[in-house]
């Protein structure tokens, strides 16, 4: 009974933590190379919610598509947001570099209240793949999706920084952005393109939100705090800390909802708790190297 | 140069807002003084922090435990004590955070303290039997409930965030503390004893923030955690005293005026839902157009006022401008 | 070694292990005495063992080729790096250890090669931040005892209410001598105050480091121009790897074979 319960809440967690890579591996890759957090990312990922569940219940596109046209919207907006205001607060001082985001956050949230009210939606897409029994643990056909789909984002992420000629700027751009202009790299086009991708991977997790949670304006605050909180844990900046960082927070989480009593209403507090305490003991992260504040 | 008397303006002027107000006895304006006069505060001891370089996204925290220290000191050592609790419990608050985050800069820093007010939401909600967890908690009404005495009481917190704030900004402290900012290492080599300083002004900002948050607490007498702990109140400061002009004492006044201005329009254009979307639309046209904020817009027109000026005058304006 | 040191200023410290080194000194005795000190990031040790001793009243010249230690003694002795090992005593006082502004305190200022300075203060108020809080005898040094009489000593009067933000390189050095000055110190050391100044801006900085000395403060400098080294100081300490190489008077340590070879590297030796 204990083991099978304690089996069920990390397989879960697993699940969860493809979706939470995805989406913290993102904000700190915009974080590494502009040295921005984008404190929006959440409502990217929350606007890629409601395209996805909007695309299923009103035009019957399949979820796995609406996903990737959130991705693509995404993205689109995501340049948008970039050229029209946030590239020109790179050179300003930080409390306006969190200010902008703060702000586009409030914005975004607010457009979506005033258009589709706070109430929290549910997409009833039949499961796209067969739930999977594991003796007597039972992981949920979307589970199993939001896995797979967050690993290969997560996945993605990692092989076009490792293999690719942007990636490889990129990282340099992250790494030391002043030997970066030296060597002639545009690096505003590499800002620009770390919140491409940003806006792209943000999208898509919106798409596996809306699968396995529900869609709300607010949505994108829980995902966010709790992206903080594993890249806290992973290190800002750091991609490859990210996954790990999501597996830790998400099993602390499903741990604590499952064997602490009332540890479900605890919420993103765990996340919270997470942060602080890393933080505190090891500024840069848990894995993080040291780097650029 | 400051003269005399533009030094007291912001003091003149709130006196005779609080005392017209009180006098004139309309509930809409004194409901709305109250709501920019406690915004106010909390932008004012945001700055304070942020002038030793602490970018604090924290502030829920300090304004939740104000109202909450009061609710359950109150029924245990009385209204005076529970008062005094408030401002004990902000200061070893502020201390203990400020000491947490000592060695945190820039954005680590603001995650840090964002985590650390959400924390406090959800130590509130675990520890119900103490707190009325996600419930609620009651304390006591200030003023008896009269809204003119509130008004009066929070119109004099205020005096005293001004003139702190002010004080702050004297010889004494202005330049350690911006020197704190740009290099602590050149602070301490200047005899600049940096942690007490970054904690002194911590103390001074969280307890502000509390005795805030007391007073709002006692407005209705009744509070639920959402109510003080939303990261509004972490983001609110921030915000206002950007907008109105960081590093100066009237910034924040002027932004509390003008942000909540423009929320009673909105509010009474959009309605109760999604009427915040003014405030990010003009967080992002701010940033955009005038990141010295309205502070920095008036010294604009100031010194090109100035220009035409004779040159003594141009030179004393640019002092002005520290 | 014991912790016998004399707090006598006046007499050289009796426990120093060398006495050739210490009959190098002059009469005025140790101002600053470092012994054994070692210092690491991580594994790697910027200094290993260091020894040496600053004479009161002397203008004493701290060279070494980059990576030497030199940043790493001065960083470490005005309390801003951790000692991993050693003594640092300061008019004999153990000061190991200690925080910088405590440091400042007991009488030792330094300048940084950078200093960044607050744009929005002006020259006044950088100024004031010393005279207000490192807590020294603001009237020891006669006729500096002010933000105005300071910054009119090292060449600012002019610009004394100007902002920071609008001071060449040459001032913002200036500043920052000033600024050190305003901790009215027994000991100061100045970090490549010269670095990048024209040989003209140079030559005026060396006059008022001479002027500074005049005020009865001793001086360390940290110095890469030759120039400067054999014009200002009465004596030279040489660092290499993370070790004391040779210390002596200029032109007997500038002559010796070892330090041309770890300075200049072995072709200009030759």
């Amino acid at each position: 009974m204990e083991t099978t319960l304690l089996a069920q809440s990390l397989l879960l967690a697993l699940t969860t933590a493809g979706l939470y890579a995805a989406i913290a591996s993102g904000l700190t890759l915009e974080f590494g190379v502009t040295g921005i957090i984008n404190f929006a990312h959440g409502e990217f990922v929350m606007l890629g919610a409601f395209l996805t569940y909007f695309l299923y219940e009103a035009a019957g596109v399949p979820p796995l598509a609406g996903m990737l046209l959130a991705g693509l919207a995404m993205t689109a907006l995501s340049w948008l947001v970039f050229d029209g205001f946030l590239s020109r607060v790179l050179k300003q001082d930080e409390h306006n570099q969190i200010l902008a985001t703060i702000g586009l956050s409030i914005l975004l949230i607010n457009l979506a209240m005033i258009a589709w009210t706070p109430d929290a939606r549910v997409m009833h897409a039949p499961p796209l793949l067969p739930a999977l029994h594991l003796g007597d643990v039972i992981v949920p056909g979307n589970n199993l999706v939001v896995l797979l789909v967050g690993i290969a984002l997560y996945a993605g992420m990692i092989w076009f920084m490792r293999h690719t000629r942007q990636g490889l700027l990129l990282r340099l751009a992250a790494d030391d952005p002043q030997l970066a202009v030296l060597a002639g790299v545009d690096v505003t086009r590499m800002f620009r393109l770390s919140f491409l991708i940003g806006g792209l991977t943000a999208g898509v997790s919106g798409g596996l939100v809306a699968l396995i949670l529900y869609v709300q304006p607010l949505v994108g605050v829980d995902l966010v705090m709790r992206a903080f909180a594993i890249v806290a844990l992973g290190g800002l900046g750091s991609i490859g800390g990210a996954l790990i960082g999501a597996v830790l927070l998400s099993a602390a989480e499903n741990l604590t909802a499952t064997f602490v009593p009332g540890g479900g209403s605890w919420g993103y507090g765990v996340a919270f708790v997470i942060i602080v305490l890393v933080l505190v003991v090891r500024p840069t992260g848990l894995f993080g190297s040291e780097r650029r504040a | 140069m400051k003269t005399g008397l533009t030094r007291l303006l912001p003091y003149i002027l709130i006196l005779l807002v609080t005392l017209a107000l009180v006098w004139i006895d309309k509930p809409f304006w004194i409901q709305l003084a109250i709501g920019v006069a406690i915004t106010a505060i909390t932008a004012l001891a945001w700055d304070i922090l942020s002038r030793t370089g602490q970018v604090s996204l924290g502030s829920a925290a300090f304004f939740g435990v104000g109202s909450y220290t009061l609710a359950i000191f109150e029924p245990l050592i009385g209204l005076t004590l529970a008062w005094i609790a408030v401002v004990v419990v902000c200061a070893l608050a502020a201390t203990l955070l400020g000491l947490l985050t000592l060695r945190l800069r820039r954005m680590y820093f603001a995650i840090a303290t964002l985590g650390f007010a959400l924390s406090m939401q959800v130590l509130v909600v675990v520890f119900p039997d103490w707190t009325g967890g996600s419930g609620g908690i009651a304390p006591p009404v200030l003023a008896d409930g009269d809204p003119r005495w509130q008004l009066a009481l929070i119109g004099l917190l205020l005096l005293a965030a001004v003139a702190l704030s002010d004080a702050l900004l004297g010889l004494r402290f202005r330049p350690a503390f911006f020197m704190i900012r740009t290099k602590p290492e050149l602070a301490a080599a200047s005899g600049v004893p940096v942690v007490r300083m970054k904690i002194f002004a911590f103390i001074v900002s969280g307890v502000l923030i509390g005795l805030a948050g007391a007073c709002y607490g006692g407005l209705y007498g009744y509070v639920v955690p959402t109510d003080v702990f939303t990261t509004n109140w972490s983001v609110l400061p921030l915000a206002i005293a950007t907008l109105g002009g960081m590093d100066t004492t009237v910034g924040p006044l002027l932004g509390a005026i003008a942000l909540k201005a423009l929320e009673e329009v909105a509010r009474s254009v959009i309605g109760g839902t999604g009427y915040q979307v003014v405030y990010g639309a003009v967080i992002i046209l701010f940033v955009i157009g005038m990141p010295q904020g309205i502070v920095g817009l008036l010294r604009k027109a100031g010194t090109l006022a100035g220009r035409r000026t004779a040159a003594g005058e141009k030179k004393k304006e640019r002092e002005r401008h520290a | 070694m014991p912790d016998t040191a004399s707090p006598d200023i006046t007499r050289p410290d009796p426990t120093r292990p060398d006495p050739a080194r210490r009959s190098a000194q002059p009469s005025g005795g140790a101002i600053l005495a470092v012994e054994d000190l070692t210092v690491a990031f991580g594994g790697l040790k910027a200094l290993d063992g260091v020894s040496l001793s600053i004479a009161a009243g002397e203008i004493t010249g701290l060279i070494g080729p980059n990576g030497s230690g030199k940043s790493t003694l001065v960083n470490t002795v005005s309390g801003q790096l951790p000692v991993r090992g050693g003594r640092i005593r300061l008019h004999g006082g153990d000061v190991t250890g200690r925080r910088p502004d405590r440091i400042v305190r007991a009488g030792m200022a330094r300048t940084y090669q950078i200093p960044r300075v607050p744009p929005t203060l002006t020259v006044e108020e950088v100024l004031s931040v010393p005279l207000l809080y490192a807590g020294r005898d603001r009237h020891r040094l006669p006729g500096l005892g002010d933000a105005a009489a300071i910054a009119a000593f090292c060449g600012l009067g002019p610009l004394f209410r100007r902002h920071c933000g609008d001071l060449s390189v040459t001032d913002l050095r200036r500043l920052e001598i000033a600024r050190a000055l305003a901790c009215a110190p027994d000991l100061l050391l100045l970090d490549e105050a010269m670095a990048g100044l024209s040989h003209e801006d140079s030559v005026e900085v060396m006059g008022l480091i001479r002027n500074v000395h005049e005020q009865g403060i001793s001086i360390v400098i940290i110095e890469h121009l030759m120039r400067v080294i054999t014009t200002l100081c009465h004596r030279v300490v040489v660092l290499n790897n993370g070790r004391l190489l040779a210390e002596g008077a200029p032109a007997t340590v500038l002559a010796d074979q070892a330090v041309r070879e770890a300075y200049l590297g072995k072709g200009f030796a030759s």
